[in-house]
């Protein structure tokens, strides 16, 4: 199992406990990971700027196939943005040839043959479920997690293959493994509110707290996150809230390296836990007690 | 006198530009935050920071990114391994050069320029100058994300460095074959007694210092020689090790050899001394103003920052160090190299997207030298392209946190009116569809518009819509308003029917489009597989298009 970490824009600036967990968690779990050099998965861009959105997509995508590597992604955004890029390119040859020619430039090429999965996806496939299990020390007990599963890993689902569309359960089973039970709650499949920030920052708060009052409705102790943008919206609604007397909101997001991380014997500095927003070290006390 | 008039003159300019420099770090703000603090308050609150950092437990980093990050330009390497190497060549060929130049005869006992070491050095250094000037400037003209952002002031700096070395070895070449040189050293230190000791002494110079003589001046001969030789051991050999060493002056005063006479004519001996030397004094004068600054500022900004982290900084010192960091940059270039979004620049037609290109206009803007207004939209859209994603900050050799820069640099945009590219272009649309509704009843057009859609390849899928508002009753953002139709102009089903109509403005200008949240839930509900959430993007780039904002194909 070797991949490409493709970690995107926001990680090691806004979101550097993403990277710290995965990188932990993967190598414990025979993942190699390569850096490369990546650009842009070019999701930002493709609101204003659509070439460049392909172009920069192309880019990180022939930079992989270079390297004869796929690629693993933390981030749901640029997983989305990369399969959607590879769907255009793929349903469009005329497109693909203008691209490539501008690759060319560097010695670069796009062939389409580069795998792009979600880090869950390869720990849930590739590393496998029966594996997990039995890397698995301390289960949780009595952990209520609420799973936001990320629009752009989910949809459109003809494009991101990410789950079952009909019947989602890909990180239902990797929560399910480290002894948190998974609970119904209305936001599971919504949106965090990301993509609006700069635009309507009113409406990206106003969604992510949703989110987080929905999760405490179902009475989660957690928000399971896997995805940068998700994590930093959630972290920013936390940092705007009042103290937790008047806090509506949950406990706090975790993202799922960290919590199969901990329930795999490392400690909660290993996956960076101290560095969420609010302090994901409460997690600890739902370890089951030896 | 020429040399006196020349160095002090320089000098003073390099001090008075110095001053001038430390005057802007005081003043100049960047971020609205660095408006509040006078040069008094940032200057005591640096000095005070200063201080701390010495007495507390940084002093020990301060010191080793001196060496490290400094000396030895540790940071470059992530940047290039040639970069680096350019640049060890020139600033240890140059370090070099200023110690044998300008300290040498101060500090040593007995320092000879013409003697080994300090001969051979002399050339050493001097190669080593040049050959870091040429690769510096090969990479500049060869690899294409640098050729992008190199500047007349980038070409203009390295065309200096070289002319310094190359009149300094045309210089010593043009001496060791002049005869008006060998005869103005006896005369100063040849202690001369017979008639022929001239040409003795010549003859010596002739065979193993390279003189060229006129046919004829010098004649040869055995005894000539001895007597030569032994002027030589009593005048010269003192001072003078075999001009060989200059290995670099030396092959050079080879070629001249033949047209000898002529450059003697010429005074061309003379006029490389002038060269060589005003271009010396000229590289000192404009230091201040130029990306030799970074000699001092560079290792100052690589000790501040390992002393504190930006976000603990006292504000008024934050201030002085963000100004500072405007003349801190050396141009390199490594961080557009290496920026996540370069390759925007291929379709948006707007170098300051490239940080590198970013910071010159920051630096232009925040002293005041540009015309603002026209200014402001430009680096809006290449401050809001930027993702933030740390890698510029991450690898700049002079340690510049270029992240702190452009978050202060996108709070004075938006205090000036330029917020985020896609809330402006929003508004903008918003506007022109209420001018069109307002004006007169809807216009539907030829088709032209419909035409113009198919970016996504299916976007016009559209026509599938059969209005069934399911997309709509799907969606997110419909969701959060009590009054979604007044509030976003037109809901999803409705954009997909406008655009049927072919009412452009009206698609591109309703809230709903910019809201979108991208969430995909209405193209993954629609039965008739309108792709709806692909069409809101592409509506999005076709207002940035048609406001002069979007791509350039």
């Amino acid at each position: 199992m070797k991949y490409a970490l493709f970690l995107g824009c926001k990680i090691p600036y806004y979101v550097p406990h993403y990277e710290i967990a995965t990188r932990r968690v993967l190598g414990e779990l025979g993942v190699e990971l390569v850096d490369l050099e990546f650009p842009c998965c070019g999701y930002p861009m493709r609101h204003l700027y659509f070439r460049s959105y392909l172009l920069s997509a192309a880019r990180g995508l022939a930079l992989a196939e270079s390297q004869d590597l796929n690629i693993t992604t933390p981030c749901k955004c640029c997983f989305g943005a990369q399969k959607r890029a590879q769907k255009f390119l793929a349903d469009n040859p005329e497109l693909l040839r203008e691209i490539n020619a501008e690759l060319a430039a560097e010695g670069l090429n796009y062939s389409g043959k580069v795998q792009v999965r979600h880090i869950l996806q390869v720990m849930h496939d590739d590393v496998g479920m029966t594996e997990l299990q039995s890397r698995v020390k301390r289960p949780y007990e009595l952990l209520r997690a609420a799973i936001l599963y990320g629009c752009h890993a989910v949809r459109p689902s003809e494009v991101t293959h990410f789950d079952d569309p009909s019947n989602l359960h890909l990180i239902d089973d990797l929560v399910k493994v480290t002894g948190a039970s998974p609970v119904t709650w209305a936001g599971r499949l919504s949106c965090c509110g990301a993509p609006v920030r700069e635009r309507n920052p009113e409406l990206a708060l106003a969604t992510i707290r949703r989110r987080l009052s929905e999760a405490r409705e179902a009475r989660a102790d957690i928000l399971v996150i896997a995805c940068a943008y998700s994590q930093m919206q959630a972290e920013w609604a936390y940092s705007l809230a009042g103290p937790p007397p008047q806090r509506e909101l949950i406990e706090g997001p975790v993202l799922y390296p960290q919590l199969l991380g901990l329930s795999m014997g490392l400690t909660a500095k290993d996956v960076a836990l101290d560095r969420n927003t609010p302090n994901g070290e409460y997690l600890i006390s739902f370890l089951r007690r030896d | 006198m020429f040399f006196d008039v020349a160095l002090y003159t320089s000098l003073a300019l390099l001090v008075l530009g110095l001053v001038y420099k430390l005057w802007c770090w005081l003043t100049t703000s960047i971020g609205p935050d660095s408006r509040h603090y006078t040069p008094a308050q940032r200057l005591s609150a640096s000095l005070k920071g200063l201080i701390r950092a010495l007495r507390g437990r940084s002093l020990g980093p301060m010191m080793a990114a001196l060496v490290l990050d400094g000396l030895f330009q540790r940071r470059s390497l992530g940047h290039s391994r040639w970069a680096w190497a350019a640049h060890m060549f020139i600033f240890w060929g140059m370090m070099g050069l200023i110690f044998l130049h300008a300290l040498g005869p101060v500090l040593i006992p007995g320092f000879t320029a013409t003697l080994n070491p300090w001969l051979f050095l002399r050339n050493l250094f001097g190669v080593m100058l040049l050959a870091g000037a040429i690769m510096a400037m090969w990479r500049r003209l060869r690899l294409p994300g640098l050729r992008r952002t190199t500047h007349w002031a980038d070409r203009a700096a390295l065309a200096l460095l070289a002319l310094l070395v190359l009149s300094g070895f045309a210089l010593e070449g043009a001496k060791i074959v002049s005869v008006h040189s060998f005869d103005s050293m006896i005369e100063e230190y040849g202690n001369l007694a017979e008639d022929n000791d001239r040409a003795a002494l010549g003859q010596v110079w002739r065979e193993h210092y390279g003189v060229v003589f006129p046919q004829g001046q010098v004649p040869a001969g055995l005894e000539l020689m001895e007597r030569g030789l032994e002027l030589h051991q009593d005048s010269c050999v003192d001072c003078h090790d075999n001009p060989q060493w200059a290995f670099a002056s030396w092959p050079l005063s080879r070629l001249m050899a033949p047209m000898a006479g002529w450059l003697e004519a010429a005074q061309t001996a003379l006029w490389l001394y002038y060269l060589h030397f005003l271009a010396a004094f000229a590289a000192l004068a404009i230091l201040p103003f130029s990306k030799f600054l970074h000699i001092f500022t560079g290792p100052l900004l690589l000790m501040i920052r390992v002393a504190k982290p930006r976000e603990e900084m006292a504000p008024a010192a934050r201030a002085l160090v963000r100004a500072l960091e405007l003349d801190v940059c050396t141009h390199c270039g490594a961080c557009s190299v290496h920026c996540s979004v370069a390759e925007a620049v291929n379709h948006v037609p707007n170098l300051s997207v490239l940080p590198s290109e970013k910071l010159m206009a920051l630096g232009r803007l925040a002293r005041g030298k540009t015309d603002y207004s026209e200014m402001l939209d430009v680096m809006r859209q290449g401050a809001y392209m930027c993702t933030s994603c740390l890698r510029c900050t991450t690898l700049c050799p002079v340690g510049i946190n270029l992240q702190d820069l452009w978050f202060a640099m996108k709070d004075d945009l938006e205090e000036a009116g330029y917020g985020p590219t896609t809330r402006t272009v929003a508004e903008k649309a918003s506007e022109t569809a209420g001018t069109s509704r307002s004006v007169a009843p809807f216009k539907v057009n030829n088709g032209e518009f419909q035409k113009g859609l198919g970016l996504s390849v299916q976007a016009d899928t559209f026509r599938n819509c059969y209005r069934c508002a399911t997309c709509s009753n799907s969606c997110p953002v419909v969701f959060s308003y009590e009054d979604p139709k007044k509030e976003l102009d037109l809901l999803p089903h409705q954009i997909m029917h406008t655009l049927g109509l072919g009412l452009a403005d009206e698609a591109m200008g309703a809230r709903m489009t910019w809201y979108c949240l991208t969430c995909y839930r209405c193209q993954e509900a629609c039965p008739q597989g309108v792709k709806v959430a692909d069409v809101l993007y592409e509506l999005r780039n076709l207002a940035a298009a048609r406001q002069g904002q979007g791509e350039s194909c």
